[in-house]
C-alpha cells in the first residue's frame, strides 16, 4: 500500500489564495447586496398576489415561479434574504458583544466569581439550543424581535466560553504585568491590551455564529414558530413550499438552495478564516 | 473511578434543578399559563389545574408543591388533553423518539466512520476532496431541506418509501437518514482531522520504523487514538439528535416526543412543555455522563480533578 | 481494537433492540391487508363524547362506532335504525319510537329507551354545558331545563315508556324530526358507566358503544383504530379494522395514498388540477358553508358599518381560483342544494362603497384602524384564504389585519373562552333543512360564536321551522338571510365547499353524500395487488 502521507486540504494562511474561501466570500457579499438592495432588485412586491398566475413554474415573467397566491417567488426570496440575513448578522453581533463582555469579565476577575459565572454558562451550554430557543419564544412571542431575543439568549454562551479561555490565557502574560506595573487600571488592561489580542478568534466566532442564527431562524419559521405573515424569511418560504412539495417542488427547492449555499459559504469562509487567524485551532467554534 | 462517577452524577442534579426552577418561573411569567388567573380557561381544565397546582397558595408554596411532585415523578396533567397526564403522553412518545434517535445514531456512526476513514486512505484524491465537500455540505444543509429532498426523490418520484408515519421498518428509513446525516458529517470531519493529527505523532514514526504495514498502523494504532474526540462528541451529538428530532418527527408525522413538543408549544400546553423539557434535559445530562465516564475509563488522567 | 469492538457491540445491541421493538403488533395489522381500511382524519379528534362533540373530525369517528334511532339512506331520507318504526300524533307534536329489541351494546346489554332518555337529558343538563344543547330545544321544557329555570329533568318532554318505547313531546310540530334523530347528539348513552367513570368514559378500554365498529385503540395525534363489532344488529361489517390516521399535512396524506398506505384521501388545492381527470377522483358538492365570523362585542366590529365595509371589500370570485376545487363563492348563507337557497342575497363586492362606510365609521382610508387579528385553525386551505383576504383588505380598505392560526382542538376552545375579532369557521349540515343553517346564529345557539343577538331574527327562525306553506317559508328565510348577511352582518359568508377526494378502486360500498357523512358500515375491499397510481 502507498505510504500514508499527510494531507494538506488547504494552504495555511497567506501563501496560496484558497479558491474555495474566495468563492465563499464572493457569495456572501452577493447575498448581502441582495439583502440590502431587495426593494430595488425585486420585480414585484413580496405580497402582491396575482390570481391569474397561481403556482406557475419558472418563466420569463417569474424567474422562480409563483406560489399558491400568485406571489412572485424571486421577489419573496429577495425580501426573505433581507430578513434572514439581518436576523443572522444582528443576532451574531449582539451575541458576540454580550458573550465577550461576560466572558472577559469572568476570565479576568477569575476565582470564585469566574467559577459561578461559568457554572451558568455550563448549564445553558448543556441544554439543546433549539429547545431553549423555543421555550424563550413561548414567552416573548413570535415575530422578528421575539426570535431575535431568543437567539441571542442562547448563542452568547459559546462566545463567552471562548472569550473567557482567551482572556485567561493572556491574563498571565508578561505584557499584562508590565502594563499593571505602569499603573494601568483593570478596565484599560482588559479593553486596550487583552481583548485586541482576541480579535482573531472573535472574528472567526462571528463568521460561524451567522449561519447558526440563519439556520435556527429558518427552522423556527419552518415549524411555524417564526416570522409572521405576510413577511417571509427563507424558513417561511421553505414551509410554504414544503406543503406543495409534490407538485411544485420549485417552491421549496429555491429557498432550500438559498439557505444551503449561504450557510455553506459561511462555513467554508469561516474555516478559511480560522486557518489564517487561529492556526492552532484547538477550540471548537460551532 | 467510582468517586469520579459519583461526582459527575452529583453535578447533573443541580443542572436539572435549575432547569426545573427556570421552567417554573417561565410558566409563572408567561401570559395565559396555567397560573394566569386573568385568562379565561375552559371550565373543566380550570378545575383540574387549580386542584393540581394549588393556585390559591402563595407562589413559594406552589413552587414546593411543584418540586415535590417532580421528585415523585409526577409531571402534572396536560393542559390540552383532558384526562391525560403528561407522564402518559411521554410514556407513549418517548420510546418512539428513542427508536428514531438510536437508528439515526447508527446511521451517523456508520456513515461518519466510513467517510472519515475514506478521506485519509486515499489522500489528495478526488474521493477525499469530494468526501470533504460532501461533509461540509452535510453540516450546512438544514434537516428540513434534506428531508424534503429525500421525500421528493424517494417517496413522490420513486415511491420506494412512505413519506410519513411510523408503522414498520419501511417508515423508519427516510427519517433515520435525514436525522443522521448532519451528525454523520460532523463525525466524519472530526475523525478525519483527528486521524491526520495522530499521523504526525511520534508513535506512528516508531511503528513505521518497526516495519509495520500501513494498514496495520491505521487500524491498530492510529484509529485507537483518534476515536477519543469522536467519543467526546457523542455528548453534544445527543443534543443535536434531540433538536433534530423536533423537525424530523414533524415532517414525517412520527408520534414521538419531539412532535408533541412542537404541538405543545403551538397549543400552549404548558405542563406538557415543562415535562418534555425536563425529560430532554435529563437525557442530555445522562448522555454527557456516559460520555464522560467512557472518556475517563479510557484516559485515567481525567479522573483526577 | 478493544474500543472499536466495544463500539461495534453497542451498535449491534442498539440495532437488535430496535428491530425487536417492532414486534408482532404491527405485522399483524399489515398482514391481513384486504380487511383493513385506512384513511386520514386530518387532525386529532377533540373528544369522543357525543354530548360534547361539535366538530366534523369527532363526528367522523363517532358516527362509525355508534347508532341512533334513525339513519340516512342514499337519498338522505331518515330510515329506521335502532328504532324499527315510529308514530306521529295527529297534531304532529308527539312522536313514539318503537325500538328493536335485538340491538346490543358491546358489553352485551340491550339498547333501551332509557338509554336514549338519559342521553338526551344529559345533553340538556346545564352541568354538561353541551354546546349542542339547543339542538333539542323543540322538546317541551328542554330550553327551560337547560337554562336552569327548571330544575326537575323529569318534566322534560322525552320519556321512556318501558324499555322499547321512547316518547317525545314537542312544543310545535317539527316535520323533519326523524332527521334530527340521525344526529350524534341524540345517540344513546349508558348512565351507570358515565357515572362511574366520569370524564374517562370514552377511554378506549372503557368506551361501550353500539355501532358497526368499536374503538380499539387511540394513539393521540397519531391514529384511531376501530375494529368490527361482531354483535352489531345489522350484521358484522365486512372490514376487520379501520385505521384513521392523524396526518396534518394534506400533501403528505396524498403521497401516503400513492405509496399505498392510505385507501382514501382528500385532495389539497394545488393537487386538484393534476387529478381532475383521474379515474379515482370524485368531486362531491356538499352542504357546507365556509365563513368568517365577527366578534360583534368588540371594537371595531361593534360598529355594523365596519362589518359591512369588510364584507363588501372582498371579491369572493378570487377564492375558488385560489382553491381550485370548484368551490362556489357565496354572499348568502343557505347553500345551493338546500331549500330556500337564494344567491341574490348578501353584500356584493363594492370596494367604493366599503371605503365610504369605513370612513363614515371614523376610519377614513383606514387611518387609526385598531389592530385586528384573524384567527383560524391550521390547515392549508384556511391559510390560503386568510392570506388572500388579508391582501384584499389591504388593497381595498387600506387596512392591515394580522393572522394567527391554532390547532383545531385548541381553536375550538379559544372560540368559547376568548372569541377572536374575526374567526373562520365552516358549517356542515346536521340535517338537510335550512333551519339547521339558520338556527346556528340564533341567540340560544351554542354554536353561535359571534355574540350577536337579534330577537326578531330568532322569532322568524322559530316560526319558519314549523311553517308548512313553502312560499311563506321561503320568504321568511329570505328575510332572515338578509338580516344575517346584509343588515347586521354578523358573519361574512365566503363560499360553499366541495369535497375533492381520491378513493382506491378496490374500495367498495363507500357512500358519498352531500352531508359528508362517512359511513364505513358497508365498506369492503376487493382483493388487489399493491399497485399505486401514477
Amino acid at each position: 500500500m502507498k505510504k500514508l502521507s499527510v494531507v494538506w486540504w488547504r494552504a495555511p494562511g497567506g501563501h496560496k489564495p484558497d479558491l474555495v474561501m474566495l468563492g465563499s466570500g464572493v457569495l456572501i457579499i452577493m447575498v448581502c447586496i441582495m439583502a440590502a438592495l431587495a426593494p430595488w432588485l425585486a420585480p414585484y412586491s413580496y405580497d402582491a398576489q396575482d390570481n391569474t398566475a397561481l403556482l406557475q413554474l419558472p418563466s420569463s415573467e417569474h424567474w422562480m415561479g409563483t406560489d399558491r397566491l400568485g406571489r412572485d417567488l424571486f421577489s419573496r426570496l429577495l425580501y426573505g434574504t433581507r430578513i434572514s440575513m439581518s436576523m443572522g448578522l444582528l443576532t451574531a453581533l449582539s451575541a458576540l458583544v454580550l458573550g465577550t463582555v461576560y466572558g472577559a469579565i469572568s476570565g479576568y476577575v477569575g476565582g470564585r466569581v469566574d467559577n459561578w459565572m461559568m457554572r451558568w454558562v455550563d448549564i445553558v451550554y448543556a441544554l439543546p439550543d433549539l429547545l431553549l430557543i423555543i421555550l424563550i419564544m413561548v414567552i416573548v412571542g413570535r415575530g422578528f424581535w421575539g426570535i431575535f431575543l431568543a437567539l441571542i439568549l442562547v448563542s452568547w454562551v459559546t462566545v463567552a466560553r471562548i472569550v473567557r479561555g482567551e482572556v485567561l490565557k493572556h491574563r498571565e502574560q508578561s505584557y499584562v504585568e508590565a502594563a499593571r506595573a505602569l499603573g494601568a487600571g483593570h478596565l484599560r488592561i482588559l479593553f486596550r491590551h487583552i481583548l485586541p489580542n482576541t480579535f482573531g478568534p472573535l472574528i472567526v466566532i462571528l463568521t460561524f455564529r451567522i449561519p447558526a442564527a440563519i439556520l435556527a431562524e429558518s427552522t423556527l419559521s419552518f415549524v411555524g414558530l417564526g416570522i409572521t405573515p405576510p413577511l417571509a424569511s427563507w424558513g417561511t418560504l421553505a414551509n410554504e413550499g414544503w406543503a406543495a412539495l409534490k407538485f411544485y417542488p420549485h417552491l421549496i427547492v429555491f429557498p432550500g438552495l438559498f439557505i444551503f449555499f449561504t450557510i455553506l459559504a459561511f462555513n467554508f469562509f469561516g474555516d478559511g478564516l480560522r486557518d489564517v487567524l487561529d492556526p492552532q485551532n484547538r477550540r471548537v467554534y460551532r | 473511578m467510582i468517586r469520579f462517577i459519583l461526582r459527575r452524577l452529583l453535578w447533573g442534579i443541580p443542572v436539572l434543578w435549575v432547569v426545573a426552577t427556570l421552567t417554573f418561573i417561565l410558566m409563572q411569567v408567561v401570559p395565559g399559563g396555567p397560573f394566569d388567573k386573568d385568562k379565561p380557561l375552559p371550565v373543566e381544565i380550570k378545575a383540574n389545574v387549580e386542584a393540581k397546582y394549588h393556585l390559591d397558595k402563595p407562589v413559594w408554596q406552589q413552587y414546593l408543591f411543584y418540586l415535590q411532585a417532580l421528585l415523585q415523578g409526577d409531571l402534572g396533567p396536560s393542559y390540552k388533553y383532558l384526562g391525560r397526564d403528561v407522564n402518559d403522553i411521554i410514556g407513549d412518545t418517548l420510546p418512539v423518539s428513542l427508536q428514531l434517535g438510536l437508528l439515526s445514531l447508527l446511521v451517523a456512526v456508520m456513515v461518519g466512520f466510513v467517510l472519515g476513514i475514506l478521506a485519509v486512505v486515499k489522500p489528495q484524491s478526488w474521493i477525499d476532496r469530494a468526501g470533504m465537500i460532501f461533509v461540509t455540505a452535510g453540516i450546512s444543509i438544514p434537516n428540513f431541506v434534506i428531508g424534503a429532498l429525500f421525500i421528493l426523490w424517494l417517496s413522490h418520484a420513486y415511491k420506494l418509501f412512505p413519506p410519513a408515519l411510523w408503522e414498520g421498518w419501511r417508515h423508519a428509513i427516510l427519517p433515520a437518514l435525514t436525522l443522521g446525516l448532519a451528525p454523520a458529517a460532523f463525525i466524519a470531519r472530526l475523525l478525519r482531522s483527528s486521524i491526520l493529527e495522530a499521523l504526525h505523532q511520534d508513535f506512528v514514526r516508531t511503528a513505521r520504523a518497526k516495519g509495520l504495514g500501513e494498514g496495520a498502523i491505521l487500524l491498530k494504532h492510529v484509529l485507537k487514538n483518534s476515536v477519543t474526540p469522536v467519543v467526546t462528541f457523542l455528548g453534544p451529538l445527543t443534543a443535536t439528535l434531540v433538536t433534530g428530532s423536533f423537525i424530523v418527527e414533524y415532517i414525517f408525522a412520527i408520534p414521538g416526543m419531539g412532535k408533541f413538543f412542537i404541538t405543545a408549544v403551538t397549543n400552549r400546553d404548558y405542563p406538557l412543555i415543562m415535562g418534555v423539557t425536563l425529560v430532554y434535559s435529563a437525557i442530555i445530562v445522562l448522555a454527557n455522563l456516559v460520555v464522560d465516564i467512557a472518556y475517563a475509563y479510557r484516559d485515567p488522567r481525567v479522573r483526577v480533578e | 481494537m478493544k474500543t472499536i469492538g466495544i463500539i461495534l457491540a453497542v451498535l449491534g445491541i442498539i440495532l437488535v433492540i430496535t428491530l425487536i421493538s417492532w414486534g408482532p403488533e404491527r405485522s399483524r395489522l399489515s398482514s391481513q391487508e384486504s380487511k383493513i381500511f385506512r384513511m386520514n382524519l386530518g387532525s386529532e379528534p377533540p373528544t369522543l363524547d357525543w354530548s360534547l362533540a361539535t366538530d366534523s373530525v369527532s363526528i367522523t369517528v363517532i358516527e362509525n362506532i355508534m347508532e341512533g334511532l334513525t339513519r340516512y339512506d342514499e337519498k338522505l331520507q331518515p330510515n329506521p335504525a335502532i328504532a324499527k318504526r315510529w308514530e306521529v300524533s295527529g297534531d304532529g307534536k308527539t312522536y313514539r319510537f318503537y325500538l328493536r329489541e335485538d340491538a346490543r351494546w358491546t358489553d352485551g346489554h340491550p339498547v333501551t329507551a332509557e338509554d336514549f332518555e338519559y342521553s338526551w337529558k344529559r345533553l340538556l343538563d346545564p352541568k354538561t354545558a353541551a354546546e349542542y344543547a339547543y339542538f333539542l330545544y323543540d322538546i317541551v321544557n328542554a330550553y327551560e331545563y337547560n337554562t336552569g329555570q327548571l330544575k326537575n329533568a323529569g318534566q322534560v318532554g322525552v320519556k321512556a315508556l318501558g324499555p322499547w318505547i321512547l316518547e317525545v313531546n314537542l312544543k310545535k310540530p317539527i316535520v323533519y324530526f326523524p332527521s334530527l334523530t340521525t344526529f350524534i347528539v341524540t345517540f344513546p348513552q349508558r348512565r351507570e358507566l358515565i357515572e362511574r367513570y366520569g370524564e374517562h368514559w370514552t377511554d378506549p378500554d372503557r368506551l361501550i358503544t353500539n355501532g358497526p365498529y368499536r374503538l380499539k385503540e387511540w394513539q393521540h395525534e397519531y391514529k384511531v383504530i376501530l375494529e368490527a363489532n361482531g354483535d352489531y344488529f345489522d350484521g358484522r361489517p365486512q372490514l376487520d379494522h379501520v385505521v384513521m390516521f392523524v396526518v396534518n399535512e394534506p400533501t403528505t396524506a396524498l403521497t401516503l395514498y400513492e405509496t399505498g398506505d392510505l385507501d382514501m384521501v382528500r385532495l389539497p388545492p394545488e393537487a386538484i388540477t393534476f387529478y381532475q381527470h383521474h379515474l379515482e377522483y370524485h368531486r362531491i358538492p356538499v352542504l357546507r358553508g365556509y365563513y368568517y365570523g365577527f366578534n360583534t362585542t368588540k371594537v371595531p366590529f361593534l360598529d355594523v358599518r365596519v362589518r359591512r365595509a369588510f364584507s363588501m371589500a372582498i371579491d369572493r370570485e378570487e377564492l375558488p381560483r385560489v382553491l381550485k376545487g370548484g368551490e362556489i363563492p357565496s354572499t348568502s348563507w343557505i347553500p345551493p342544494g338546500m331549500f330556500a337557497y337564494n344567491p341574490n342575497i348578501g353584500l356584493k363586492f363594492d370596494p367604493q362603497g366599503a371605503k365610504r362606510l369605513l370612513a363614515e365609521a371614523g376610519y377614513p382610508e383606514g387611518k387609526n384602524f385598531p389592530a385586528v387579528t384573524v384567527v383560524y385553525d391550521t390547515n392549508p386551505i384556511n391559510n390560503l384564504i386568510a392570506e388572500n383576504l388579508q391582501a384584499q383588505w389591504r388593497r381595498n380598505l387600506n387596512v392591515q389585519v394580522n393572522l394567527e392560526n391554532q390547532e383545531w382542538k385548541v381553536f375550538l376552545k379559544r372560540l368559547k373562552t376568548d372569541t377572536p375579532m374575526i374567526f373562520r369557521l365552516g358549517w356542515g349540515a346536521d340535517y338537510p333543512d335550512p333551519d339547521n343553517f339558520m338556527v346556528l346564529f340564533t341567540t340560544r345557539s351554542g354554536n353561535n360564536n359571534t355574540h350577536w343577538s337579534n330577537l326578531h331574527y330568532d322569532e322568524l327562525i322559530a316560526n319558519a321551522a314549523s311553517e308548512t306553506d313553502s312560499k311563506r317559508r321561503q320568504q321568511m328565510y329570505d328575510e332572515t338571510q338578509r338580516i344575517l348577511t346584509e343588515q347586521d352582518v354578523a358573519i361574512m359568508p365566503l363560499f360553499v365547499a366541495t369535497q375533492n377526494i381520491l378513493i382506491k378502486p378496490y374500495v367498495k360500498g363507500l357512500q358519498l353524500n352531500a352531508m359528508e357523512i362517512l359511513s364505513l358500515r358497508d365498506v369492503h375491499l376487493t382483493p388487489r395487488s399493491r399497485e399505486s397510481i401514477q
